[in-house]
């Protein structure tokens, strides 16, 4: 849909030449009366809870009546080309932008199109080619739609992408827990994204504090498949080539089975049951040790 | 409850167009598993096979469909997967399934284990135009 041809869209919606025409007729009847059609529009939206927080501001008022004047005019048009597509795109970035539902949206193309075509139409326009030329009408409202829906779902997609962007930068929560040993709890869903992440962060931090254990627990993690197997695998060599041995803890029980099932080798992992476990390993492996105060 | 209801709470449809729908995949069926009263470690077994066929369709088909049911036979209980993609298929079957045997350099042990990890596993493929593939698994 983003990158249909103007021409493939038209023939999507199967919108031929005399739709375009008829589309025009009416508007040559309608556009004399566009003012009409802002003042039931306006008594129409007044009503809406969302009237007052979008349109407190008169200027603004004017400001959007015009714009949708100017809306309904090359529509009228009837020509469906980049440049209409372009508009009809930054129409709806521009709803979804302020925060403007899709209902309301909707709601508000529907009741336009019944006050137009009910109240501003001339009851005798355009004859026994009225039914034709409402249809041809709707269908171009639709491609509008569709294009305004898809510009919806472009915005609200790159923000959920930018909310995943920043949970991700929260989430390798790198901290050194002694001298010469760092921990990393990592919780949730490790994705090859992720693992790259971890692995890039993890490294930075061994070169920054010369750490010599690095204790990597997954009790948060829910689900390890072969890719993430894999990704941990790798993530424990690429420490051991900086000098780091890496301890793997909290491998719960069903972890613990299914990568068996699965049949991957982890030899190469140091695994401990616990993160105590791992922390009595990693003070023993630095030289440090513990002792209850009186001992 | 309407029948569409009870089809809805029965069967899960996740689209897989990109690997950033694979955190999705397991959000969901995670919430889906847990509504039908599977917990750990059934759970983590029916997840792990999942990603590890929503990986395949990224890897090889690039998009594709996963559904996920759940099955009553009597009083047994069980979860069936299907992962269907219209991707160029796996011209040698048996080949795939074989342990560490990959096209892509990986560990090459995602269709096996998925195998080992489910009772049931059947594979359809036809180079040029696709693959199913339909697991499950008996809730013991």
């Amino acid at each position: 849909m983003e990158n249909m041809s103007p021409v493939l869209l038209m023939q999507r919606h199967e919108i031929v030449e005399a739709d375009l025409v008829l589309v025009r007729e009416l508007g040559s009847h309608i556009e004399p009366r566009l003012a009409e059609y802002v003042e039931h529009l306006y008594a129409w939206m007044r009503q809406l809870p969302e009237y007052e927080e979008y349109f407190a501001d008169p200027r603004r008022v004017e400001r959007v009546q015009r714009a949708q004047v100017d809306y309904w005019r090359e529509l009228f048009r009837g020509v469906i080309d980049e440049s209409f597509m372009a508009r009809r795109r930054a129409t709806g970035e521009m709803h979804a932008r302020i925060g403007l539902s899709l209902p309301t949206y909707f709601a508000a193309v529907d009741m336009s199109l019944t006050i137009l075509v009910d109240r501003v139409l001339p009851e005798a326009a355009l004859g026994d080619r009225k039914a034709a030329a409402l249809r041809a009408l709707t269908k171009i409202v639709h491609i509008d739609t569709a294009i305004v829906v898809e510009a919806y779902n472009r915005l609200t997609s790159e923000k959920l992408a930018g909310q995943a962007r920043a949970l991700l930068e929260l989430s390798t929560p790198v901290t050194a827990l002694w001298e010469d040993i760092l921990l990393l709890p990592v919780i949730g869903i490790i994705d090859s994204r992720r693992a790259q992440d971890i692995m890039r962060s993890v490294l930075q931090r061994i070169a920054e504090t010369r750490a010599k254990v690095f204790i990597m627990d997954i009790s948060g993690v829910s689900v390890v498949d072969t890719a993430v197997a894999n990704h941990l695998i790798k993530i424990t060599k690429a420490m051991r080539l900086m000098g780091c041995e890496c301890l793997l803890s909290g491998v719960s029980p069903a972890v613990a089975q299914t990568v068996i099932e699965l049949g991957i080798d982890i030899s190469s992992v140091n695994s401990r049951a616990t993160m105590r476990d791992a922390l009595e390993e990693g003070f023993r492996r630095v030289g440090i040790e513990v002792k209850r105060i009186g001992q | 409850m309407s029948l569409r209801d009870a089809e809805n709470r029965e069967l899960l449809v996740l689209r897989i167009d990109d690997d950033s729908d694979i955190p999705v995949v397991l959000v969901r069926l995670g919430a889906f598993l847990s509504a039908q009263g599977i917990c750990a470690p059934e759970s983590a077994r029916i997840a792990t096979a999942t990603v590890e066929l929503a990986t395949n369709i990224v890897k090889y088909a690039k998009r594709g469909v996963i559904r996920v049911r759940a099955l009553r036979l009597g009083h047994q209980r069980g979860i069936e997967v299907e992962a269907e993609d219209k991707g160029p298929g796996i011209a040698n079957v048996n080949l795939a399934l074989t342990d560490s045997y990959s096209t892509s350099g990986s560990l090459g042990l995602g269709l096996p284990g998925v195998r080992r990890l489910m009772d049931d596993f059947d594979i359809r493929s036809t180079v040029g135009s696709g693959t199913t593939v339909r697991i499950r698994r008996w809730i013991p």
